[in-house]
């Protein structure tokens, strides 16, 4: 076989597995989105399936906004979430230096007790916690999430942008601190514009995990009024009947921030944690 | 100050404050959940809380569903990682080398990382009905079933579908993780390989693996650990039935945690979660040969 024909095949084969993972992941939220766009007639129509909209009706999106405070959930889940972001890069650019930059006692025991917060199941920190909110009168309040978010998120965002602390040059640091900067302005002034693939992804990473959280928040929250938007649509699945017009109508709003903002940073996210993005 | 001290202690202004929060964030719920573990800790009673020996975990290894759990939460791990891990692989290979939209497909094939497991639990539990669902559909005008199959109702079947579900999720992930390992090795390596004849496969597995192994052993751990203790998708998708079927550890934990209130046993259950990450984790750094234990 030729080395042109082999290429050529080699090609061909890609496409086919390339199409098969584009289907994968476009069908079912293909199926999601003309769902939220079908009646409910058409919806639990079991003689036939249909697989497009034959009545196009935004009603579902209305009967949400109509049944459920979605507004009141998604400023929770802004503030709670926008504020878990930032506090988690803000400490994972600080922790994240440390251990990249400096070889000290105690480093090798920290870095296992950070593999340990991962093998913790989340209700055992729960548990503790809800008893402990409660003793402290936080229980339902955004504080609580808040908390709960930045730790949860805060052990993979450090470790994350340690490697990416560890891709940057050192010789970038040294040529700053003979020319006379301090360590912290380095950091700042030198080392964070190189790194900003590197803090978008962890940016993203602490966002995604906190926006799309659900277990902590029906249990720390017990008020619609504190409600984030995967606990308020959690609410739409009755006992006997989900109303899956609606729910899907609400999945597919509750996806598009972090989608969107996915489709955007994507590519830093690849970039940040590619080895060698900063060439010396 | 003199210098000398004030360079020793550098490094930990800069750790000290995600450690000291780490400390007290995880350690104190570590110690309190072994501690509830030995009690009879329930809300309901919280009074009359007391050590009880080791009764919670009796009550656990007895539990005649104990069993069940440990099988399905081995085959949900098991299956979801393998899949998820050789699907990512082969998304990241098909990547490596650019082509004409290669930044929109990525936007694209990557999107599930960006999703709750709440939606993804509900999309997946919607294209399952067993009356309503595509898939029934599907396979039914495919020829490959007769009649509705109750997905979500049969025993086997709906822990299938939340292995499905995860893997679907989950791709992304190892997809992201060894694109990026794979574009950071260094071109001049395969060009060499290619003067010395070497074939596609020769130089994917002398080459390409050794060099991305520290990524492969490291997101494969992590992934475990994180698979292993999560159970959002189970308790979206099915609830863990038809009655436990589709139950693992982690979600029996929790629905012993939130419908009874029995902290001390659903502690219980925690210890042994932990106890069993632990032991894979030692075993599998081992058995990979990672020197850097830790290092994730």
């Amino acid at each position: 076989m030729g080395r042109k024909v082999k290429r050529r095949l080699i090609n061909v084969v890609r496409f086919f597995i390339l199409l098969f993972f584009l289907l994968l992941v476009v069908l079912p939220i293909y199926w999601m989105l003309v769902t939220s766009f079908k009646t409910n007639a058409e919806i639990v129509d079991a003689q036939q399936i249909t697989y497009y909209p034959h009545v196009f009706t935004t009603e579902n999106y209305q009967s949400l906004f109509n049944m459920l405070d979605y507004g009141v959930y998604l400023k929770n889940s802004i503030i709670v979430t926008l504020a878990t972001a930032v506090f988690v890069v803000i400490l994972s650019i600080f922790g994240g230096y440390g251990l990249a930059r400096y070889k000290f006692r105690g480093k090798g025991t920290m870095l296992l007790y950070f593999l340990i917060t991962q093998m913790i199941p989340s209700i055992l920190v729960i548990i503790p916690m809800y008893i402990v909110y409660s003793n402290m009168g936080i229980i339902n309040t955004r504080l609580s999430l808040f908390i709960f978010y930045a730790i949860t998120n805060l052990p993979f965002c450090v470790i994350t942008m340690r490697s990416f602390f560890e891709r940057i040059p050192y010789s970038l640091e040294e040529a700053a601190w003979v020319d006379g900067c301090g360590r912290f302005q380095t950091l700042w002034k030198i080392v964070l514009p190189v790194m900003f693939p590197g803090i978008v992804a962890v940016f993203v990473f602490a966002f995604i995990g906190a926006w799309n959280e659900l277990i902590a928040g029906t249990i720390f929250i017990n008020t619609p009024d504190m409600w984030t938007i995967p606990v308020g649509l959690k609410s739409l699945i009755g006992k006997y009947n989900v109303q899956w017009g609606a729910l899907m109508a609400g999945g597919i709003l509750a996806l598009l921030p972090t989608g969107i903002m996915f489709v955007f940073v994507q590519k830093y996210v690849v970039q940040g944690l590619t080895s060698g993005a900063v060439k010396e | 100050m003199n210098l000398k001290t004030k360079k020793k202690i550098m490094p930990y202004l800069f750790v000290l404050p995600v450690l000291i929060l780490l400390l007290i964030m995880y350690g104190y719920p570590l110690v309190k959940s072994i501690i509830m573990s030995m009690q009879d800790y329930k809300l309901t009673s919280v009074g009359d809380v007391a050590f009880n020996h080791f009764e919670n975990f009796k009550k656990m290894f007895s539990d005649t569903d104990f069993l069940l759990l440990l099988k399905n939460s081995l085959i949900y791990v098991v299956i979801s990682v393998m899949v998820q891990f050789f699907l990512g692989l082969l998304l990241a290979l098909c990547l490596k080398d650019k082509f004409r939209g290669r930044g929109i497909y990525q936007s694209i094939v990557f999107l599930p990382w960006a999703f709750s497991s709440f939606v993804v639990g509900l999309m997946f539990r919607w294209s399952f009905n067993g009356e309503y669902g595509v898939v029934n559909d599907i396979l039914m005008k495919l020829g490959i079933i007769d009649e509705n199959v109750a997905w979500l109702g049969t025993p086997g079947l709906s822990l299938a579908v939340v292995i499905i579900a995860m893997i679907w999720m989950g791709i992304p992930f190892f997809g992201i993780m060894i694109l990026a390992a794979l574009q950071s090795v260094p071109e001049d390596i395969y060009e060499a390989a290619d003067i010395d004849g070497c074939g596609m496969f020769r130089k994917f597995f002398s080459l390409t693996l050794p060099y991305i192994k520290p990524t492969i052993i490291m997101t494969v751990l992590l992934r475990t650990i994180w698979i292993f203790n999560s159970f959002d998708l189970i308790v979206i998708i099915t609830g863990g039935g038809p009655v436990n079927y589709s139950q693992t550890l982690p979600s029996y934990m929790y629905s012993k945690a939130f419908s009874s209130y029995d902290f001390g046993l659903a502690s219980a259950f925690g210890v042994l979660l932990i106890v069993i990450l632990g032991i894979y984790a030692t075993l599998f750094l081992k058995l990979s040969n990672y020197e850097k234990a830790g290092d994730f």
